[in-house]
């Protein structure tokens, strides 16, 4: 069974209630998951929390934004011109992987009213923010600007949604653990210690070789992994999992290439039941390294297939940036954003954690600065002198 | 930071690992070295005179022209939004030079002027048919087509044949790449190798490490310490991991491969006298985790020629990559063009246009503080074919005259310089993997993989 899931604070509460019911579970401390006050489980899902609102007028008001195929021909429109390799298409590349914050040539369409998923990351309320579909204010979750309206971010129909999410499953690299040590039970407990490790085996699932079933067990990559092993203290609270907020390293690999997503002041929000896990990772993510780990992930080619521009989505995620401020500049360089996450519960083998013991705590990972010497927007202006011309800076 | 350690796999390298005795057995023809090192060995096919069989460091023996120069095939292949290369029987390789892209990778649309026309050589000119004189005769596998102004020209198992405009001596495989390759890189070409000298079930592998020994399923295969010549210590518990690969009844020993008999009737291959194995554990295909086992090793027909002195092995969330003296990850630049010819552009006698967009922007100074060459030291030595030591203008990124005013001494493999990322800050980073189009399979970076425990072996190492 899946669970489609649209969620703020109380409706993980709720979901809380729920979840264990729909897998004909109780939390009881005797589980036979829950053995000796610790409980695993593997990331089988994750996706950032786009929204689909039913009402197509206030989804995405201006339509959808164009992408690298659009874009081309309305830079280069085929009128008989002959045209230069070097001065189009090698200078759109130049924009995706030098990008700018000079304004964009193109309009950016983003999701119109007031409802998102996410989290209150800073505890505020302020003019940006959304309110949850349960009605809490102070929704932190500008990256559902940023990609709410790009067919491939879109809410379970959008290629990248499913591509992406698909990935955290077949994918070794992705295979992400998370352990909670020191639990009573399931239901409340004020102080549980809660680790992500990198699990090294592929999951296990029935025989259709879908659905991915409990029991299962994993290694802990101590070898290559040690970048992802995370510690953060939460508590449980009627069956949901709250963290305190730190930084954290996801690995999300697509398409055979190592890359990660760095989540500052991540928290997590979970629904907990003996067998699954589900709800959101919150945070502020990291603008490089976002926009690294999809540069990776995609090429000019398949940001097509959604009608995604890298170019387009960057300057509006540095639009958008609402925390991190760099020293220097001042700019932000991180976006409030949420992804929802499933889980299912694993076993970790005990003598794979053996060579954890007694060494040196890892090297706590740094997120991507950006590439060390960026074009100026200037720079991106000589590009398309008749385009830039007629669009103005701010 | 550790230096540069590859000696733990089972020692049947025919180089020994960049030494000058290794180096000049290395341009020897194959035969002579088969009696004299363990060098990649193959199995004789019929041959059109002055055709012979060339050692190579890379690549293990492969067919080369009377004066040494490797043949190369281009077969057909499907891209994005068609196919090219040369049909069976057909050479699409001519001495008209191409001008326009083909439109053959999306999004962007055929039509557009290549970069560097008055410097564009024809496809004919960066890859010469091997022509066949008036007498020549088919044999075996290898036939003659007619080209379209034509002349004759030497095909093999079908495939129109070339030799590569950058290829200058006996052994060089600079034009080609060593394997077919997946995913949206250009239709490349290809050194024809006669076929390994390897029982049925198995086949060899190109790594960065050098010519693996893996099952037809491609799985890796191991030798232990343990065992004796001719003989297996791996008892029934030991074989419940460690999986002897069996040979069948019919089976018989031939050249470097004998056959152990590990029960009455029950046979198992070994190579070069050392019983063979997978791995139960090592999850996937063409993969090295089992050498991670005290005592057991992976098992090469040669291992590759040892990066130069100084550089060393750093661990990533992936494996093993290659990395300067202080750590920093190497990368090899990958680049061929979207033209229906599917030129390369990533060898300095070729086109910088794509290589100094993608890594400077089109600014050959931020390109040079971007992805720094490598420098060679003042003292330096090439000790091997694949590693050498170029000057290159950093402006242009052409090679230079030694002593040309600001030229750099560098280092390259595959006689294309290698490079670093200013953006990756410790040891382990390899940030611009992929950097560039097609995640850096048609212009772009790739880190110098060693080991890759995570992608089916699949990342690939620099062509």
């Amino acid at each position: 069974m899946r669970i489609r899931l649209r969620v703020s604070i109380p409706a993980t509460l709720l979901l809380a209630a729920w979840l264990p019911a729909a897998y004909g579970e109780t939390r009881a401390a005797a589980s036979p998951y829950l053995k000796d006050g610790t409980i695993a489980y593997a990331m089988t899902s994750l996706r950032w929390a786009t929204y689909l609102k039913p009402d197509a007028r206030v989804d995405c008001p201006d339509g959808v934004n164009d992408g690298p195929r659009e874009q081309f021909t309305a830079l280069f429109p085929d009128d008989g011109q002959p045209r230069v390799l070097a001065e189009t298409q090698l200078r759109r590349e130049i924009q995706g992987w030098f990008p700018t914050t000079r304004p964009d040539y193109f309009p950016y369409r983003e999701p119109g009213g007031t409802q998102a998923l996410g989290l209150n990351l800073d505890g505020k309320t302020g003019p940006e923010d959304f309110t949850s579909l349960d009605g809490e204010p102070g929704i932190d979750n500008q990256m559902y600007r940023a990609l709410g309206c790009i067919n491939s971010w879109r809410d379970a129909q959008g290629i990248n949604d499913s591509l992406n999410s698909g990935e955290i499953v077949t994918q070794d690299y992705n295979r992400l653990l998370v352990e909670l040590n020191g639990v009573d039970d399931l239901v409340n407990d004020d102080a549980v210690e809660v680790t992500f490790y990198r699990g090294l085996d592929p999951l296990h699932t029935d025989a259709g070789g879908q659905d991915i079933l409990p029991g299962g067990t994993q290694r802990i990559d101590v070898r290559w992994g040690g970048k992802y092993i995370q510690r953060l203290q939460g508590k449980i609270v009627d069956g949901v999992l709250t963290t305190e907020p730190s930084d954290l390293l996801i690995p999300w690999a697509v398409f055979n290439l190592p890359a990660d997503e760095y989540i500052r002041d991540a928290r997590l929000r979970l629904a907990l039941a003996p067998t699954r896990a589900e709800g959101l990772i919150a945070g502020y993510a990291d603008v490089e390294s976002w926009h690294l780990q999809m540069m990776k992930s995609q090429s000019t080619h398949c940001q097509s297939y959604g009608q995604q521009s890298s170019m387009s989505l960057y300057k509006a995620m540095r639009r958008l940036a609402d925390a991190y401020p760099d020293p220097q500049t001042g700019a932000n360089t991180a976006i409030s954003s949420a992804l929802r996450t499933t889980f299912t519960q694993v076993f970790i083998l005990p003598e794979s954690k053996s060579p954890l013991a007694g060494a040196a705590p890892p090297t706590r990972a740094a997120p991507y600065r950006g590439t060390p010497f960026p074009r100026t927007p200037e720079e991106e202006a000589r590009d398309f002198p008749e385009v830039a011309a007629a669009t103005a800076d701010p | 930071m550790r230096g540069f350690r590859a000696s733990e796999d089972m020692a049947v390298s025919g180089f020994n690992r960049g030494s000058l005795a290794g180096l000049l057995l290395s341009l020897l023809p194959v035969p002579v070295l088969a009696a004299a090192s363990p060098t990649e060995g193959y199995r004789s096919v019929p041959t059109p005179p002055g055709v012979r069989v060339q050692a190579t460091e890379l690549d293990g023996p492969v067919f080369a022209d009377a004066k040494g120069r490797t043949l190369y095939h281009w077969p057909l292949g499907q891209l994005r939004n068609g196919p090219t290369g040369d049909p069976p029987g057909k050479s699409e390789c001519t001495d008209v030079r191409t001008e326009m892209s083909a439109g053959l990778m999306s999004p962007y649309p055929g039509g557009l002027q290549l970069p560097d026309l008055d410097q564009r050589p024809s496809c004919a000119d960066e890859w010469p048919p091997f022509l066949a004189n008036a007498r020549a005769r088919p044999v075996g596998d290898w036939t003659i087509i007619e080209r379209k102004d034509g002349r004759r020209q030497w095909a093999y198992e079908g495939f129109a044949l070339y030799t590569s405009a950058l290829d200058r001596k006996p052994g060089d495989v600079l034009g080609g790449r060593p394997d077919k390759r997946r995913g949206d890189y250009p239709v490349s070409r290809q050194p024809i190798k006669p076929p390994p000298d390897v029982p049925p079930g198995f086949a060899v592998t190109t790594k960065t490490t050098g010519r693996l020994l893996v099952t037809a399923k491609g799985d890796s295969v191991y030798a232990s310490d343990r065992d004796a010549p001719g003989r297996s210590a791996c008892d029934a518990e030991c074989a419940e991991t460690w999986i002897p690969v069996l040979a069948p009844a019919f089976a018989r020993p031939q050249g470097e491969w004998s056959l152990v008999e590990r029960s009455p009737g029950v046979k198992q291959w070994a190579f070069r006298d050392r019983p063979l194995y997978t791995y139960g554990l090592d999850g996937d295909t063409n993969r090295l985790k089992g050498g991670d086992v005290p005592g057991w090793h992976n098992v090469y027909l040669q291992r590759a020629p040892a990066p130069p002195a100084g550089f060393t092995v750093q661990d990533t969330t992936v494996g093993q990559v290659l990395a300067d003296a202080e750590g920093r990850t190497i990368y090899t630049y990958f680049c061929g063009d979207d033209s229906m010819d599917q030129l390369g552009c990533d060898h300095p006698t070729q086109t910088q246009a794509y290589r100094l967009a993608i890594c400077g922007g089109g600014d050959p100074g931020r390109c040079l503080r971007t992805f720094p060459y490598v420098p060679a030291a003042e003292n330096a030595k090439s000790t091997s074919r694949a590693w050498s030591i170029v000057y290159v203008d950093p402006l242009t990124g052409r090679f230079a005259k030694r002593g040309q005013d600001g030229a750099l001494r560098v280092w390259a493999f595959r006689d294309r310089p290698v490079y670093t990322f200013s953006g990756d800050r410790r040891p382990g980073d390899a940030f611009a993997d992929g950097h560039g189009e097609f995640r850096g399979q048609r212009n772009g970076f790739k880190a110098f993989w060693l080991r890759d425990d995570f992608f089916n072996g699949d990342q690939p190492g620099p062509g």
